[in-house]
């Protein structure tokens, strides 16, 4: 009971899902929408083509957008919270960065860097920057006054403050936009990828597109799904629960 | 000699006048309770002494050697272990010393636990901890023994005199309550208001050993301040 429960009905929901979706491809034998076995043998031949090597390239690009994102958007974001001018000179320019279409920031970085890997990581990290920003400002509005000033009355330096009693309260706040963070960045990589990349998970759908490959598209698709699914587990998680120790 | 001068002409927050014209001197080793009713203004008067809050008209002198305060909430990061928000301060003198400050406040055992997870009780003493850590010469408490249980309150205000006695340095300690002042202070300063002003600034008649008796501290308490508590 309890634990073991709580393992097992992400796996049920997971198998219902891949029962209706076996009905419905069998039902309609349509060429494009086939079945899971289909999507496995498809999977099987692109191993043979360099399946992995372009779900490398791919978590690559994720991984450098999504470290350069969570420092710069942190940095900002703690400034903006932190300093009431800072926030009032540069908060409409972080509206305007939120709302600005991901497919806008990618084309103008191709256009402005060339078709080049430099642009294609920018391109994604400042998508990401804004949501990062705004997330840590909120957690850095909600700074303890308390805190703050036990840490003057004690001369902790600016470096002893930031380790022992900024960064500890804003970790919620990290978490939040990490994890909303890693599925955004992936999701945008792929159309980096799409359009200026020749490589990676969404050079590879953007090919069997062109052939009306389903099966193909659907087994890079889901291996990724899996690699994000597995960072989650194996890092995110952890590493919250580690950051969470001392509550009650 | 003088640990700590203080002469406040005013202090507001907006157009809301907290504290008025006071002036009063700490001597060195001296214990001195701030005594008033709660809203009065100790924490904010605390506060301008302890250079928290730099927004006042009036001077402090505070002496050269460190202050330390002791918050009347225990202030601890919940996020360190007992022991390393003691060391973590930069005068503290690292772990070993911190460990034996927990130690000397009953804390040696629960020295790795996470604040929010030992009783207030413990937190107190562990913020005690802290502020004997730095080696003090002044010491600001405000309310020190507020919303412990009468026991864990009682052995509180041991482990507080304890520790004055010890280390000898000056202690200003903010309360709202007349026999805890009596019990732990040389001398009595009471804020009226508001806006908050020094209403009477008396010398106990009760030496250090005369204290420790709750049937002494009683009498003087209803001498003082008729049969009030």
């Amino acid at each position: 009971m309890g634990r073991g429960q709580s393992a097992v009905w992400p796996l049920v929901s997971l198998a219902g899902l891949v029962a209706l979706w076996t009905l419905c491809s069998s039902v309609l034998q349509l060429d494009t929408l086939p079945g899971p076995l289909e999507v496995v043998r498809a999977a099987q031949i692109e191993i043979a083509q360099g399946y992995f090597g372009h779900l490398g390239a791919t978590l690559l690009r994720v991984t450098a957008a999504f470290v350069i994102a969570m420092a710069i958007g942190s940095a900002i974001g703690i400034a903006l919270g932190m300093s009431a001018d800072a926030n009032r000179i540069f908060g409409g320019w972080l509206v305007l960065f939120l709302n600005l279409p991901a497919l806008v920031t990618i084309i103008l970085c191709y256009v402005w860097f060339g078709l080049t890997e430099v642009a294609a990581i920018t391109a994604v990290s400042i998508n990401k920057i804004p949501n990062v920003a705004a997330t840590v400002r909120e957690g850095a509005r909600a700074l303890s006054k308390d805190l703050a000033e036990m840490a003057a009355v004690y001369r902790l330096d600016w470096r002893e403050r930031l380790i022992h009693v900024v960064l500890p309260q804003l970790a919620p706040f990290f978490a939040a936009a990490a994890r909303n963070g890693l599925a955004l960045v992936w999701k945008i990589v792929l159309v980096v990828e799409l359009l200026g990349r020749t490589n990676g998970v969404g050079f590879e759908i953007y090919a069997h597109f062109q052939l009306f490959d389903v099966a193909a598209i659907l087994a890079y698709a889901l291996g990724f799904i899996v690699v994000v699914q597995a960072i989650e587990l194996l890092v995110l998680e952890p590493w919250e629960r580690a950051a969470n120790r001392w509550r009650r | 000699m003088t640990a700590l001068s203080v002469d406040i002409q005013s202090k507001c927050f907006g157009s809301h006048q907290v504290l008025g014209p006071m002036a009063f001197e700490i001597a060195a080793g001296e214990r001195v309770a701030l005594l008033g009713p709660s809203g009065i203004g100790k924490s904010t008067l605390m506060g301008l002494i302890a250079g928290t809050d730099p927004v006042f008209d009036g001077r402090v002198s505070r002496p050269n050697g460190q202050i330390a305060m002791v918050f009347q909430t225990p202030r601890l990061l919940p996020w360190r272990t007992l022991v390393q928000n003691i060391a973590l301060i930069p005068d503290a003198g690292g772990e070993p010393t911190a460990r034996a400050r927990l130690a000397e406040v009953g804390l040696a055992d629960a020295a790795d636990q996470y604040p929010e997870k030992v009783s207030l009780g413990m937190q107190r003493r562990a913020a005690l901890a802290r502020a004997l850590a730095v080696e003090p010469s002044v010491i600001l408490m405000d309310e020190p023994l507020v919303s412990l249980d009468p026991a864990s309150a009682q052995a509180m205000r041991g482990l507080l005199t304890e520790a004055l006695d010890r280390t000898g340095a000056s202690a200003l300690i903010a309360t709202h309550n007349r026999a805890e002042a009596l019990a732990l202070c040389d001398r009595v300063l009471e804020l009226d208001g508001p806006p908050a002003t020094l209403r009477k600034d008396r010398a106990s008649p009760l030496d250090r050993t005369r204290r420790a008796d709750a049937a002494a501290v009683d009498a003087l308490c209803r001498e003082w301040y008729g049969d009030v508590r």
